[in-house]
């Protein structure tokens, strides 16, 4: 990633000072501010007051309230002019080079201009498009730029590479990481931002490359992969089964859990409103698998007991009356929504006719029935119905 | 009791340790709102009133049932009116830091109980129900958890008092992880032999069944693939409950194309589960999705229903969204399945095998806060179908306020009884962040629904539904106010673990 940062020009307040007026009193840049020439630990980078105030003492000149800066410079920029000057490859540039727009008089000085920066160092690109090898030429990774603010983090201007749509996915910002992690995506960058999103089982070790400052999750991240298109919850299903540590990157299990969780008086909602009133079109054929939240004798079984909707006074009540023989006839109904049945009938209900000992001694027994493999798994089930005479074929 | 005493204790004798940081939810959600069902009822065949066609009523209007032999005729009259309160508070509570880096607690509990006389409001037995509570210790290659927990996989959600590990390997890609413990029943968090969980007085085991099963997961940049097995066994009769296995897949060949699929077998009973194959394919403005899937409900084996051959569905479903300008979206899907043959003979009554969904709708985000949203459904299948439509107006002036005007309607014809009803619902709700840690949220629901019947159970049922709830969050130990929720809802952050 790259990210080389305009902060120091939006953080420095425009000078007061009037630099073209003076022009002509000032010959040199140094002979005010004399930091910039010599070792900035013993000289100061702005001149005292006193000196402005041998002309601006109200006789010559009108005085003027004027006092240096406290504190250090608030910028995440990698410079200190000496060591600038010392390093530079031919000679050091003049003041002007970075201070002054190309062309502009001497004394017409501004904080840096980003783009002679970009110039004398040869790249050949618009800031923020610059190469990911570029950003700690100039900054300092954001854990040691600590004049910073949080408000100053959250203003950090976004590169044009963050705004593809595949920049949240390991193709775009994963594949660019791994080799720029610890130089130009720390410079906007610390573990915490890192955190917001993959906050799941497993993230990707290399976050701990970055040092750790909470001032990073300033920079929202909640740019949903483009996967996430509208109605995304509706959707999910079959993705979020499939490919669940994908999910992981960016979730936690109570992201989950919050609409797919039985609620009695509905809290978090999975379905939509007013699902409640559609529910049974929904219920018949499953729409989704009811039974992964939803137990079938707690939260359907009792709400229809309330409802008055059990088989409580026998199964010839005529409650299905859109059918006058459904009682007789419900088989095929009966094996292709037996969750829906379930939930007003109980086991009883159809042992009244499906037992072969005290019933009516009709088979249930259908297609796909494997008689063998579940009294060996389980033929408590069978004496249900059977006794203790289990048949070995249905 | 037992688990209270313990809790107590625990407590208790946890006294001296301290965690550095904590974080507990409280969700508190109380409506209010009526509901009416029907009431079986009967009347001498001799006191009935044939209509001009032949059918029989009673003296006051409703259509009754009469077996041939019988004396007396059954109907269904309108039931009485409940009215309810129920309130649910639901918390969610993490500790971390108490010495040993990577250990943490966590606990979810919720507490609901119905504040009007009626006491009606279905599923609020038991009043405490304890969703969660497990230690977990996690370091970079093992998470092991003990307590109360819920797995979700491919089968399902599980959930169990026991432990759970997971073992990562880096190198390899791979995760393998473990459980076992004391199952609770499916969807619910309290154990299958709880009374709660038998409305209807129908069988149940007398033991809670035992859980394990094992799951392991591949992933790679361009794909991943995972299996699961699962047993459970009924310990007072030493059978089985279930034994089901399942494996996953996908498969990103492209950015933006996902494939994935998957299937579950029950071993115990020896056939295909559910299964599904989904291609998915996801640009900035568009995204798409097909999918063929198959449904078959799975049962425990100590029910007999396993033994009655659920058929199972196939379905293929389609899905799209598109964005044609900046502040539209629109988006569709559809769904056709049908049912394998149920071969179950049944001359006297016809049922549908087949049937279809479908839903078209259309966001739009006209600015300053402005979202209005609209859409109709329609869906016809065995049993029952609906035809809808609705819409709502959302105002969001910032993002700690938001007030939601709607409105729909709703036909819903069952298949096999004379119920058509026709619903109308409007109403409002909003919510509000009064600071960082506080959010109330209200609403009120105008619901009206009209039993379109040809006799006297053709009731009318028009009410008022009140809603109301507030969320407050405590913490301590973590600035974790601008975080999103994924990893607000961790523990401190990552670096606190």
């Amino acid at each position: 990633m790259i990210a080389l940062l305009v902060v120091i020009g939006l953080l420095q307040a425009p000078s007061s000072f009037d630099h073209p007026k003076h022009a002509k009193l000032f010959p040199s840049c140094t002979s005010c501010h004399r930091g910039a020439a010599s070792d900035g630990a013993r000289a100061s980078m702005w001149p005292d007051a006193a000196s402005c105030a041998s002309c601006h003492d109200g006789t010559i000149e009108k005085q003027v309230t004027w006092s240096p800066r406290a504190g250090p410079r608030r910028g995440n920029l990698r410079f200190d002019h000496v060591e600038h000057a010392r390093e530079a490859k031919t000679k050091a540039p003049a003041c002007t080079a970075c201070h002054t727009d190309a062309g502009a008089p001497r004394m017409a000085v501004r904080p840096p201009v980003v783009a002679r920066c970009l110039d004398c160092h040869e790249i050949r690109t618009a800031h923020l498009a610059a190469p990911d090898t570029a950003c700690a030429t100039c900054h300092l990774p954001l854990a040691r730029a600590v004049s910073l603010t949080r408000a100053d983090v959250a203003g950090f201007p976004a590169p044009p590479s963050h705004a593809d749509p595949r920049w949240p996915s390991r193709e775009g910002h994963g594949a660019v990481a791994r080799s720029t992690l610890s130089t130009n995506c720390a410079t906007c960058h610390a573990q915490e931002f890192c955190y917001q999103c993959h906050a799941g089982g497993s993230p990707p070790k290399s976050i701990a490359v970055l040092a750790s400052d909470i001032r990073s999750t300033a920079l929202a991240t909640h740019r949903a992969p483009a996967s996430h298109g509208a109605n995304f919850a509706d959707r999910h299903g079959a993705l979020a089964s499939a490919s669940t540590q994908s999910c992981a990157s960016c979730h936690v299990r109570s992201d989950c859990l919050d609409c797919h969780r039985t609620a009695a008086a509905s809290g978090p909602r999975y379905h939509g409103d007013g699902f409640l009133a559609r529910h049974p079109a929904a219920a018949y054929a499953r729409e989704t698998s009811c039974g992964d939240c939803h137990n079938e004798r707690s939260f359907c079984a009792s709400c229809h007991q309330q409802s008055g909707i059990v088989a409580a006074r026998g199964l010839r009540t005529g409650y299905h009356d859109a059918r006058p023989f459904f009682v007789s006839g419900h088989g095929g109904a009966a094996r292709q929504s037996l969750e829906s049945c379930v939930s007003c009938h109980t086991q009883d209900d159809c042992l009244k006719c499906h037992s072969s000992i005290g019933g009516r001694r009709f088979n249930p027994h259908g297609p796909g029935f494997d008689a063998e493999r579940l009294r060996k798994k389980n033929g408590q089930m069978c004496v249900v119905c059977h006794g203790s005479s289990i048949p070995t074929s249905p | 009791m037992k688990v209270l005493r313990s809790i107590c204790l625990a407590l208790v004798l946890a006294g001296p340790v301290s965690a550095q940081g904590y974080r507990v939810r409280l969700d508190t959600r109380v409506h209010s709102v009526d509901f009416r069902g029907v009431q079986i009822d009967s009347v001498l065949r001799s006191a009935t009133v044939p209509d001009s066609i032949g059918g029989l009523y009673t003296p006051d209007g409703y259509a009754v049932h009469c077996e041939p032999g019988d004396t007396y005729c059954t109907f269904f009259r309108e039931g009485p009116r409940h009215e309810s309160a129920p309130l649910v508070a639901t918390a969610d509570a993490s500790a971390w830091g108490f010495g040993v880096r990577g250990l943490s607690v966590h606990a979810t509990a919720r507490l609901g109980y119905d504040l009007s006389s009626d006491d009606a409001w279905p599923g609020m037995e038991p009043a405490f129900q304890l969703i969660n509570g497990y230690v977990e210790y996690a370091v970079e290659r093992l998470t092991a958890r003990a307590g109360r927990q819920i797995l979700a996989s491919r089968l399902g959600t599980t959930g169990f008092d026991g432990g759970a590990v997971t073992w990562r390997l880096p190198k390899q890609r791979i995760d393998l992880t473990g459980y076992a413990g004391w199952g609770l029943a499916r969807g619910a968090a309290i154990p299958v032999t709880s009374p709660a969980l038998n409305p209807l007085d129908d069988f149940q085991p007398l033991e809670r069944q035992i859980v394990a099963g094992l799951e392991g997961a591949w992933t790679a940049r361009l794909g991943e693939a995972r299996f699961v097995y699962q047993r459970e066994v009924d310990p007072h009769f030493d059978k089985f409950v279930s034994e089901r296995i399942a494996i996953s897949g996908a498969a990103r060949p492209m950015p933006g194309l996902t494939v994935a699929g998957g299937a579950d077998y029950d071993i115990a009973a020896g056939w295909w589960g559910s299964a599904d194959l989904s291609v998915m394919y996801a640009t900035r403005n568009v995204s798409g999705t097909i999918e063929a899937r198959r449904y078959r409900p799975h049962f425990d084996l100590w029910t007999i229903w396993g033994a009655f051959s659920p058929v199972p569905y196939k379905s293929l479903r389609a899905s799209v969204t598109g964005r044609p300008w900046r502040p539209v979206q629109l988006h569709a899907r559809g769904e056709v399945y049908r049912f394998d043959p149920a071969e179950a003979s049944t001359p006297l009554v016809e049922y549908e095998t087949d049937g279809w969904r479908g839903e078209l709708g259309a966001t739009v985000d006209a600015g300053h806060g402005w979202t209005v949203d609209g859409g109709v459904t329609r869906e016809f299948g065995p049993g029952a179908a609906s035809t809808g439509s609705g819409g709502s107006v959302t105002y969001s002036p910032t993002r700690a306020a938001r007030v939601t005007a709607y409105a729909s309607w709703l036909d819903r014809p069952l298949e096999f009884r004379f119920s058509e009803s026709v619903l109308k619902m409007a109403g409002f709700d909003g919510g509000i962040d009064v600071n960082e840690r506080v959010r109330l949220t209200a609403g009120a629901m105008r619901y009206s629904e009209d039993r379109n019947r040809p006799d006297a159970a053709a009731f009318d049922w028009t009410q008022w539904r009140i809603t109301a709830g507030v969320v407050v969050l405590f913490t301590r130990g973590a600035d974790l106010e601008n975080l999103p929720p994924a990893i607000r809802r961790m523990p401190g952050g990552r670096n606190a673990r």
